[in-house]
C-alpha cells in the first residue's frame, strides 16, 4: 500500500468503516450518521471496544510531559562553550582539557574516507558555512579545503564528507564503509564520539 | 497537552532573527518555548528519558549551528521538530546493528522482552503496554502517530515536519493507529 491509498480499513457488517469509528474515538470527530450509529449494535459494540482499547493510549497522550529541569541550562552552556572555543572539540578529564581544532577533525575524516577502497576522492571535512539565506551546493564545494566543521559540540562530532567512487561498485556499501572507517579513525585518533557521518557521493570515476 | 500553534508568532520571528545574528538570549527564549514539546516528541519516539534528553539537546545545538541557513519558510517549531525526528532516526539507525532483536521486539527499558501472556494481559490496560506497542511500530509509522496523537500536531503540520503531503501524513497516521490497535488487541 502506498501513502496515496485511501485508508479504507475493514467495514462492519452494517457497512460503516472501522477506521471512521477509530477516528471518532481518537480525534473526537462527530459520527457521519448519528441516527444510524445510535441504533446500530455493530457500531455501538465497536465504539465501546475501541474506546476501551484506546483509553490507555489517550491517557498516555494526556500525560504532562515536561523537559528535564537542566535542559535549557545545558544547551546554553554548550552554546557558550562553542562560541568560546572557536569550533574546537573539547575533551576533558581530571587533569585538564584537550582542544582539537575542527580542521583537524575534518582532515582525519577525509584521510579515513580516502583509505576506503574504490573511494578515489574525498574532500571536505564538514559543512560549508554560508551567509544567511544562502543555499549550499554540495557539488560546488567538493574539493574546497575551506570547508568548515559545524558539527562539533563538546566531544561529539557530526561529519559531512563528499566522495567520488569507482564506477560499478555498490555506492550504499562503500558509503557505509566510509562511515564506519571515519568513526573508527576519529575514535582511535581523537577520542571524539562520532554521532553522525553523512556521505555525499559527488562523482563517479570509470 | 497544548496544541502546537500554526502560523508565525511575531515575537518568535523576532527571536529567530536575533538568534540568527548570534543573540544567545533570544535563542534561550526559543528553547524555553519549545523544549517541553520537543522533549514530549523525543520521549515517545525513543521510549527512554535519557535518550530523549540527549536527542533534544543535540537537536537544539544543531538548530543553533544551522540557524543562519534557516530561511523561515516553515515555522521555527516545524523546522526544529524536523531536525529532532531526523536525529531520532539516526539514533535508531546507529543502534540497530547491535540490537539482537528485530524492531518488532524492541521494548522500553525495564519492560520484559518476552512477557508472559498473563503479564501482557495485565499490562495491556496500562500506559506501559502503550509505550511498548508504540516502540514496536516502524519509524515511518511511529513518527506521524507521535506527532499527531501524542504531540497534538495537525496532519498538515505533521506533513510539513516529515516533508510529506498532508494526505500522506494522514494515511501514515491512520496506518499506525490500526497497527497500534492490532498490537494492543493481541496483548489483551
Amino acid at each position: 500500500m502506498t501513502d496515496h491509498d485511501a485508508p479504507h480499513g475493514d467495514r462492519l457488517p452494517c457497512g460503516v468503516r472501522a477506521d471512521d469509528l477509530l477516528q471518532q474515538v481518537i480525534d473526537g470527530t462527530p459520527p457521519r450518521d448519528p441516527v444510524h450509529q445510535a441504533s446500530c449494535p455493530h457500531c455501538r459494540a465497536t465504539l465501546t471496544h475501541l474506546a476501551e482499547l484506546w483509553a490507555p493510549v489517550l491517557d498516555l497522550a494526556q500525560e504532562d510531559v515536561r523537559a528535564p529541569a537542566g535542559l535549557l541550562q545545558a544547551v546554553m552552556s554548550e552554546i557558550r562553550e562553542l562560541a568560546r572555543s572557536g569550533w574546537s572539540a573539547v575533551l576533558r578529564d581530571g587533569t585538564g582539557q584537550t582542544r582539537i581544532a575542527a580542521r583537524v577533525v575534518g582532515a582525519v575524516a577525509r584521510l579515513a574516507a580516502e583509505s576506503v577502497p574504490h573511494v578515489t576522492l574525498a574532500f571536505g571535512g564538514g559543512r560549508v558555512a554560508t551567509a544567511a539565506g544562502e543555499q549550499t551546493d554540495r557539488a560546488a564545494v567538493a574539493g574546497s579545503e575551506d570547508a568548515t566543521d559545524v558539527g562539533l559540540a563538546g566531544d561529539r562530532v557530526v561529519i559531512d564528507v563528499q566522495i567520488a567512487v569507482d564506477l560499478g561498485v555498490s555506492i550504499p556499501r562503500v558509503a557505509q564503509q566510509v562511515r564506519d572507517r571515519i568513526a573508527d579513525h576519529l575514535t582511535a585518533q581523537t577520542g571524539l564520539r562520532t554521532t553522525e557521518v553523512n556521505v555525499t557521493v559527488v562523482d563517479v570515476r570509470p | 497537552m497544548t496544541r502546537p500553534a500554526d502560523g508565525a508568532n511575531p515575537l518568535e520571528v523576532h527571536w529567530v532573527e536575533l538568534a540568527r545574528g548570534g543573540d544567545e538570549s533570544a535563542f534561550a527564549a526559543l528553547v524555553r518555548t519549545h523544549q517541553d514539546q520537543l522533549y514530549r516528541v523525543a520521549l515517545r519516539m525513543t521510549g527512554n528519558p535519557s535518550d530523549a534528553q540527549d536527542v533534544v539537546q543535540e537537536t537544539l545545538l544543531q538548530a543553533w549551528d544551522h540557524l543562519p541557513a534557516f530561511r523561515g519558510e516553515s515555522g521555527f517549531s516545524t523546522w526544529v521538530t524536523r531536525i529532532l525526528i531526523n536525529r531520532c532516526r539516526n539514533l535508531h539507525r546507529a543502534r540497530r546493528p547491535v540490537d539482537s532483536l528485530p524492531e518488532e521486539h524492541e521494548s522500553a527499558p525495564g519492560m520484559p522482552h518476552s512477557p508472559a501472556a498473563d503479564t501482557l494481559a495485565v499490562a495491556s490496560q496500562s500506559r506501559d503496554a502503550v509505550r511498548r506497542a508504540l516502540l514496536a511500530l516502524p519509524l515511518d509509522q511511529r513518527a506521524p502517530l507521535v506527532l499527531t496523537t501524542f504531540a497534538g500536531y495537525t496532519f498538515a503540520q505533521t506533513g510539513r515536519i516529515l516533508g510529506i503531503s498532508e494526505s500522506a501524513a494522514k494515511v501514515r497516521a491512520h496506518r499506525a493507529r490500526r497497527a497500534l490497535s492490532m498490537t494492543l488487541q493481541e496483548w489483551r
